[in-house]
């Protein structure tokens, strides 16, 4: 972890903002400068979130998926909107549905006949709401800096959950664990880094 | 008021894209219908984001170089048609034109809908969804009728859509989201003043032949409440 970096060298630890800036730039004036910038930091994460523990995907998909995902992040700039949601939070829902795109292509499923696209169910501007533009890129850095505190049993749930696209129950077989364990480790996860609301 | 919602192990699933394509067709029509749980959705997404953030980067395979990465990259992109524009389709409508959530509405058949006649008071629409592990469907109860008690076998999601219902565990309005497990039975009885339209998914049962699981359907027959 290089967390103390952070504040010290602004330059080889860009803000978020740095990344939606540019970003806008790509979706309002088809930026190759900025294109090429997203690229060179994105697509390793992209690259190393999808391959994730030797549990994710074979490394040809993944370098298939990683293009797949820039193609969508130029294509779908000219919707992105920085009030609504961090580039990395968009960029991390472009990589979700491409993940899925892919592997319903390839399970034996008859997508002909699907009235619907990956899109229609997962919109990556789903989660954005007026109601909490203000506080979002304050959400955004707690987050990260609260992952960094998560108990390991938590963090090995919640990675296989979001990197190996893995359900509950699959984690549990694969962990040899309770469904109710898995369960509540991503649930205690996502309370400690305050990403559940609480009803009422 | 929406007091049935998804909980968080089912909403992170979705957010993280491991969910069920059946049961992430239930969590979008939710989602559409409330404001409370895309709040929850979009920190979700958030956790996303900063595992992405913190993934130890990886390069590519092929070339250690981003440059020529990022030429090849440009060169796929040129060679892309050029985008066509995003239609909105939408299927037949129902009789009374209230809003429906659009995942719904695109999943409607383009023309009518073919509605089953499972009872007197009972009606069932099965919408094709390109997947066989979950059975999507309408259900429209009318006002004040009851269902009888049954149970699936398998996972039942369920979304109201329209009207409302209740039953041993209380009363449902539109955009409750209720998930069974199997083996718990209920009966829902529809409200008095309107039909009650539900989106129902529910995890395939184990047919004995195609014919015959026709026959076997959820809702068995109707009882005189």
């Amino acid at each position: 972890m290089n967390t103390q970096m952070q504040d010290a060298s602004p330059n080889s630890n860009p803000s978020p903002k740095h990344w939606s800036d540019l970003l806008e730039k790509v979706g309002r004036s088809q930026d190759e400068d900025a294109f090429a910038a997203l690229h060179t930091h994105f697509s390793p994460l992209i690259r190393g979130f999808l391959q994730a523990h030797g549990g994710g995907m074979a490394l040809e998909t993944s370098e298939e998926l990683v293009q797949e995902v820039m193609v969508k992040v130029w294509l779908k700039a000219h919707s992105y909107d920085s009030s609504k949601a961090a580039a990395s939070t968009w960029i991390f829902t472009l990589t979700r549905n491409a993940r899925i795109d892919f592997l319903r292509k390839h399970a034996r499923q008859d997508a002909q006949t699907d009235p619907l696209t990956t899109e229609d169910i997962w919109d990556e501007d789903d989660g954005s709401q007026p109601y909490i533009y203000l506080h979002q890129s304050r959400t955004e850095k707690q987050v990260a800096h609260l992952l960094k505190t998560l108990p390991s049993e938590q963090r090995q749930c919640l990675q296989k959950v979001y990197m190996e696209g893995k359900s509950h129950t699959e984690i549990a077989s694969e962990l040899e664990l309770p469904l109710g364990t898995v369960k509540s480790r991503v649930r205690l996860g996502l309370k400690r880094l305050q990403a559940t609301i609480d009803v009422n | 008021m929406i007091t049935f919602h998804p909980d968080e192990n089912l909403l992170a699933e979705y957010a993280a894209g491991s969910l069920d394509w059946g049961l992430s067709i239930s969590v979008k029509a939710h989602l559409a219908m409330c404001p409370q749980c895309r709040r929850q959705l979009s920190k979700l997404n958030m956790v996303g984001a900063a595992l992405l953030n913190e993934s130890a980067p990886a390069s590519s395979d092929m070339s250690a170089n981003t440059p020529s990465d990022f030429d090849s990259l440009m060169q796929k992109i040129r060679s892309l048609p050029k985008q066509e524009s995003k239609g909105v389709t939408e299927g037949a409508k129902l009789e009374d034109n209230s809003e429906l959530p659009e995942i719904v509405r695109k999943l409607l058949p383009k023309e009518r809908i073919k509605w089953r006649r499972v009872s007197p008071s009972l009606r069932e629409a099965q919408l094709t969804t390109g997947q066989d592990k979950y059975e999507v469907c309408l259900h429209k109860i009318s006002r004040g009728a009851k269902v009888a008690e049954h149970d699936h076998g398998g996972r039942e999601v369920t979304v109201i859509l329209q009207g409302s219902f209740s039953d041993e565990d209380g009363t449902y309005n539109v955009g409750d989201f209720m998930m069974r497990e199997p083996g718990q039975k209920h009966r829902p009885t529809a409200a008095q003043n309107q039909d009650c339209l539900c989106l129902s998914v529910v995890e395939a049962p184990v047919r004995l032949t195609g014919v015959l699981g026709k026959l076997i359907n959820p809702f068995l027959s109707f009882q005189p409440g």
